[in-house]
């Protein structure tokens, strides 16, 4: 970053003595425009020395996915997207049969139970019924009068969301792939950690009168940036992420502005 | 240096440290697998109840007469709370006051009341302290006896409760009713001055044109669909909610004419004074009260006697259902209208309305991410209404009178809002102020 070429060095007019020769007596003033000595790169030093860089919504150790970071001014933008209250998407793999303590299957091994019972029938019932409760708390925890007429429109639209501190709530849950016994969730969710989606695993898992524990959770959206958007380890260099702040500048903008208004 | 004497040496014995991955692969593979359900376990089928439990129409003894001194009567059930039943209930019905369950075994026991019992409409509920009299309020679910033929063969279809008196449909031996008869609703002739407390009579109507498939009770009225698609009303008809072409009451169940008369009608529905019926082409009829607009539509007189078809332009209609103000209607497509008075479900603005307006399916669930939640019942209360959906979700709105809605709320509930029971919903029966369900469990 330090290699790429810097701003011009400012320029200000001084009145230097004429390059007169002959007499030596009389010296004439011409003015002319040189560069500032304080501004010389040797001067200076290297233009960027620290770079700022914040973090958005928090990653676990054992999750991957979208992280989205902000450097420099940008970390401005991130106080503002946390406002948004945008969801996040996870891809979240269980399987049935073990519980562990910690609801991961790295953990201590509390309990196994059979699960030839399951089918995806009942699973997909547990999980209507997650969305449905956690449905009603997105209505609660909004903070909007029910009795008015604009919370019937906005719960029409399918637009009420709790904008300020709020449990974790999950707006939609789907099952993508049930391969016996294992079986992986698409969730949509707000205001919630990894170690929540892991326990969500667990009680489905209860629910289902089996155990379950989570194998793997990634983040596949978090509010505008998806997994196109994201760098890969191998892209970590300063021209993909130049290309990438540049690419989703617009995005971020027409997002806070639908939102925050 | 000394050493340590041979006894005291520990030999080959190593330190205990953290397990190693292979320790902790044997030890899992050799813990013990807990059953907890084996693989033909069957969904269980449950009943929630939830409402105003003072006069014990929810079932539940301990919210009227609590078990211990210091505890105090809960008046008011404001989520659902399971009732526990002997045999599995297939009908239920909420009257004013007082609730019946039915199940379609053939053991001799068929029918269960529960609440208000002034004017006999659960039957005839001896009392334990003084053999001669009856129960005036039954708070837990009592049998009723009903003098069948064959008690061992019937079974009870289905139930019905109006105002103060209930109707039971058995599948061989006709329509029993009992409870209060002074406007001719029990199908029998009217008696001065009877007294309706404590009565052992039960009244047994069998002659229609064909059998009883459908019984509805409305306020003081009651009505019955027959196989053969024709309707029958008696009771009370100052309103016109007998159809019969008089404002006078009727004793005897007779057959109603007008727009009806050679439809075949496959649903019935009243609660109050206006009545619903639903023919097999999709087209609903309407007569009774329409002081609220019900039936504004077609004519502009307040009572109805005669019933009219109401030519509405929403599709075919599977199913209606009427309330005291407002009626709701469900279409082959799965959307909702509503019309009448009240909290129609549209908002705090929408109050009344004569032209039906449908609530858009995104409010029951519907959404991109989930495009097959369709409402496949609709049920009404006298201010209050319920759908169903595919997936087995109640939602409920309207007047929120003592917790009925069962939201745990006690704000009267403006667009549909979602009731969390602990299973799936299979049918519910919604009254004046409190709601009985039908649940079948998760697993």
């Amino acid at each position: 970053l330090n290699a790429a070429p810097g701003r011009a060095p400012r320029q200000h007019v001084r009145f230097l003595p004429a390059p007169a020769g002959g007499d030596g007596g009389a010296t004439g003033l011409v003015a002319a425009r040189v560069p500032v000595l304080a501004d010389h790169p040797l001067v200076r030093g290297p233009r960027f020395r620290r770079l700022k860089i914040g973090a958005g919504h928090r990653l676990d150790t054992k999750a991957s996915g979208v992280f989205v970071l902000g450097i420099g001014h940008g970390n401005k933008l991130l106080t503002d997207l946390y406002n948004c209250h945008l969801t996040k998407v996870y891809t979240v793999g269980g399987l049935f049969g073990k519980a562990t303590d910690d609801f991961s299957d790295t953990g201590k091994l509390v309990e196994k139970t059979t699960f030839d019972h399951i089918t995806r029938e009942k699973l997909e019932r547990i999980l209507a019924v997650i969305q449905g409760t956690n449905h009603k708390a997105l209505l609660m925890h909004s903070n909007i009068d029910m009795k008015t007429q604009e919370a019937y429109e906005l719960a029409v639209k399918g637009l009420i969301r709790p904008m300020g501190k709020s449990p974790p709530i999950i707006t939609a849950i789907r099952c993508l792939q049930f391969a016996f016994p294992e079986f992986q969730l698409e969730i949509h969710c707000l205001h919630e950690t990894q170690q929540y989606l892991r326990k969500v695993v667990h009680e489905i898992g209860l629910e289902l009168k089996s155990s379950a524990v989570c194998t793997q959770v990634r983040r596949i959206r978090d509010g505008v940036f998806t997994l196109d958007d994201a760098l890969l380890r191998t892209q970590w260099n300063l021209q993909s992420i130049q290309n990438a702040i540049w690419d989703c500048q617009l995005k971020v903008k027409t997002e806070l502005e639908k939102t925050l208004g | 240096a000394p050493r340590a004497p041979a006894a005291l040496c520990r030999g080959l014995a190593r330190p205990a440290g953290p397990p190693s991955a292979r320790q902790l692969r044997e030890a899992e593979e050799a813990a013990p697998v807990f059953q907890y359900v084996g693989k033909a376990a069957k969904r269980k089928d449950r009943v929630f109840v939830w409402g105003f439990s003072h006069s014990g129409a929810l079932g539940v003894p301990s919210f009227v007469k609590p078990d211990a001194g210091w505890k105090k009567p809960r008046r008011i059930q404001p989520t659902p709370y399971r009732l526990e039943t002997e045999a599995k209930i297939s009908s239920a019905a909420c009257g004013y006051g007082f609730t019946l369950l039915s199940s379609d075994t053939s053991d001799i026991t068929k029918v269960w009341g529960m609440g208000l019992n002034k004017d006999s409409q659960l039957g005839f509920q001896r009392s334990i302290r003084d053999r001669t009299k009856g129960y005036e309020y039954v708070l837990e679910p009592s049998p009723i006896p009903l003098p069948l033929e064959k008690p061992q063969q019937t079974r009870v279809l289905q139930v019905s409760c109006g105002r103060a008196h209930s109707l039971i449909l058995t599948d061989s031996e006709g329509v029993f009713t009992m409870g209060n008869n002074s406007y001719g609703q029990c199908g029998r002739k009217v008696v001065e001055d009877e007294t309706y407390s404590e009565s052992h009579l039960i009244h047994q109507l069998k002659e229609f044109d064909s059998r009883v498939v459908q019984v509805v009770c409305g306020q003081d009225h009651s009505l019955f669909r027959t196989k053969k698609g024709a309707v029958y009303a008696c009771g009370w008809g100052a309103d016109g909610q007998t159809g019969l072409g008089h404002y006078d009451i009727t004793s005897v169940p007779t057959k109603l004419r007008g727009d009806i008369a050679g439809v075949n009608i496959i649903q019935v529905s009243s609660y109050g004074d206006s009545c619903l019926a639903v023919s097999d082409e999709g087209d609903i009829f309407g007569w009774g009260n329409s002081e609220y607009l019900q039936l504004a539509s077609v004519t502009e007189t307040t009572q109805v006697n005669v019933p009219r078809h109401l030519p509405f332009k929403i599709g075919k209609i599977k199913e209606a259902a009427c309330g005291g103000t407002g009626n709701i209607a469900l279409t082959e497509e799965g959307n909702v209208f509503v019309w009448g008075y009240g909290i129609l479900g549209k908002g705090p603005n929408l109050i009344e309305t004569a032209v039906p307006e449908m609530i858009p399916p995104s409010l029951f669930g519907w959404s991109d991410f989930n495009p097959d939640i369709r409402v496949a019942h609709v049920r009404c209360g006298l201010s209050q209404f319920a759908a169903l959906t595919n997936r087995g979700e109640l939602f409920v709105w309207g007047k929120n009178l003592r917790g009925c809605l069962g939201t745990g709320r006690k704000e009267d509930q403006y667009f549909p809002w979602r009731v969390t029971v602990p299973g799936e919903v299979v049918d519910v029966a919604c009254g004046v102020d409190h709601m009985v369900s039908m649940v079948k469990s998760f697993t």
